[in-house]
């Protein structure tokens, strides 16, 4: 991509690929999105489970095994703002002061001195993790929902639906992990990004709460892509899926671009 | 002077010692400031949508209503002190400085009990003064959207009068945050570094406790939610004070086995 700087944009994002997978905070969100997606959702099953064996199913409809498994996908959101966000704040990080409490940015900037490389191969990188944390939380959490429920419960959703929706949550996980990977980029560090990210990913999300004063609150990222997740967390109003979809996608291709024009403007 | 009173002393100090890091560390003061400002707004904006749709809120329904919405800010306030210290070379000096460290976990402990009650009551109040604000606003000015809908829902300053048990629910609110500012404290103190305090506090109250919540009736037992019980006392099992003792156990266990860790473990680990 840099030919002036002599490193095919391959190893870079081997390079990024490598220092990802070996970053103890990302081992820690990957394990921590699938073990407790896959808890809730075991959690959801017994009591779904528990439900339909006192016979209160004809009170409501049968919940699938695929529905059930889908309740933990706010937990996956979280776990995608850490990723997103470490990978960038960890060059931030200033090692021990008896090492020198150098940053790893120089190093990296020094090593690959094209700096939009470097943030292209950071964005690749960010979305194959999360991708592969998306399809491994979801599978885990439809694993365990179906050996719970066994028979008990009626496969409602279509194997043509079942695929949408998770390369739905897979989609909304991954734009999110880039959005807080460019807005780590412009704060230059991990504190505020983690603390507005992760709240507003919440049930308490400040957006939503906008969204009760003025409508034009749904064209932002996080509310424009709810509907990604299709079922529980879905809010009335506000564009569909497919829009909703678009528009995440260009609100994080703008930060993207936002955050590749200052760190290859700006004194890293 | 007797033993006790020596260490009475040296808590005393050292405490003054904590609050002056406080007072000099900017993340601090401009996370809580963040968070009043934050909790104004918030609570301006509840305000003005409930009366825009027609209801007529309390300041104190609409302070529960939004509540939930700064406790990211008070997590903060409480993770970064701690956190900060052990992040640099500070940590060293601070043991040199107070190498009876049960004295220094007390002190901290107190110092951010002090930043927390501040910004916990600082936070109510601008809440309530946003949501008087949010609700004059918007009763004044046409609704957002709806030409025409000029006819004022608000009646006037009177309406936001504050009862004896709607002043106990504020409380109750501000005590609820201080519990939220504590935990992420011990939780700071077990684990020491920023990110993972963070997002282990930021993603117990935000994701998993309402998560729990809506699959579970033993979620009542996680500490923000019986603490939640404060300002929204509607649990069959557990009272406001149930509530606030098992918040209060589980910042003791966890601030406890924090203590431990500092006490026993090397200041560099």
């Amino acid at each position: 991509m840099t030919p002036r700087a002599g490193v095919r944009f391959r190893d870079l994002a081997a390079a990024e690929l490598r220092k990802a997978v070996t970053l103890p905070a990302v081992r820690a969100a990957v394990l921590g999105t699938v073990a407790g997606s896959a808890g809730l959702a075991a959690l959801n099953a017994v009591g779904a489970r528990g439900a339909l064996g006192a016979g209160a199913a004809g009170a409501g409809p049968v919940p699938s095994a695929f529905d059930i498994a889908y309740t933990a996908a706010p937990l996956g959101a979280a776990g995608a703002v850490v990723l997103g966000v470490v990978a960038m704040s960890s060059e931030y990080a200033a090692s021990s002061a008896d090492a020198g409490g150098g940053r790893q940015v120089t190093a990296t900037l020094t090593a690959a001195p094209g700096r939009l490389g470097v943030l292209g191969a950071k964005a690749l990188v960010v979305a194959l993790v999360v991708a592969t944390t998306a399809v491994l939380a979801i599978g885990a959490c439809r694993a365990v929902a179906t050996l719970v429920l066994g028979d008990a419960a009626a496969e409602a959703v279509g194997l043509r639906e079942a695929v949408l929706r998770t390369a739905g949550a897979a989609l909304y996980w991954t734009l999110t992990a880039l959005i807080a990977l460019a807005v780590t980029v412009l704060t230059r560090g991990g504190t505020l990004p983690l603390v507005l990210l992760v709240a507003n990913g919440s049930l308490v999300s400040f957006s939503l709460l906008l969204s009760r004063v003025t409508p034009w609150a749904y064209w932002l990222p996080d509310l424009a892509g709810r509907r990604l997740y299709g079922g529980l967390t879905t809010v009335p109003g506000g564009p569909d899926a497919v829009t909703g979809a678009w528009v995440m996608t260009a609100w994080t291709a703008a930060l993207l671009a936002v955050a590749g024009l200052v760190l290859a403007r700006r004194d890293a | 002077m007797r033993p006790g009173q020596v260490t009475a002393v040296h808590l005393a100090r050292t405490t003054a010692a904590e609050l002056s890091k406080l007072r000099t560390l900017p993340a601090v003061g401009l996370t809580a400031a963040a968070t009043v400002v934050a909790g104004g707004t918030v609570a301006a904006l509840a305000a003005s949508s409930a009366v825009a749709g027609g209801a007529s809120p309390t300041a104190a329904g609409v302070v529960t209503e939004v509540v939930r919405f700064v406790q990211a800010g008070m997590v903060l306030v409480g993770v970064l002190p701690v956190a900060h210290e052990s992040a640099g070379t500070q940590l060293r000096t601070t043991f040199a400085a107070v190498p009876r460290r049960a004295v220094l976990v007390a002190a901290k402990t107190l110092a951010a009990l002090v930043a927390l009650v501040f910004t916990a009551a600082g936070t109510v109040c601008a809440m309530v003064g946003g949501a008087v604000v949010g609700s004059a606003m918007a009763a004044t000015a046409p609704a957002w959207g709806v030409p025409g809908e000029t006819e004022p829902r608000w009646a006037g300053p009177g309406a936001v009068v504050v009862s004896g048990e709607d002043l106990g629910r504020l409380a109750g609110a501000a005590v609820f945050l201080v519990l939220v500012g504590v935990l992420a404290h011990a939780v700071a103190l077990l684990l020491r570094e920023l990110v993972p305090a963070l997002v282990t506090t930021l993603g117990l109250v935000l994701i998993v406790s309402p998560l729990l919540g809506s699959l579970t009736e033993h979620a009542r037992w996680l500490p923000d939610r019986a603490a939640a019980l404060l300002w929204a006392p509607a649990d069959p099992v557990l009272g406001p004070a149930d509530g606030a003792l098992v918040a209060t156990a589980w910042v003791l266990v966890v601030g406890a086995s924090g203590g431990i860790r500092l006490l026993s473990s090397d200041a560099a680990g």
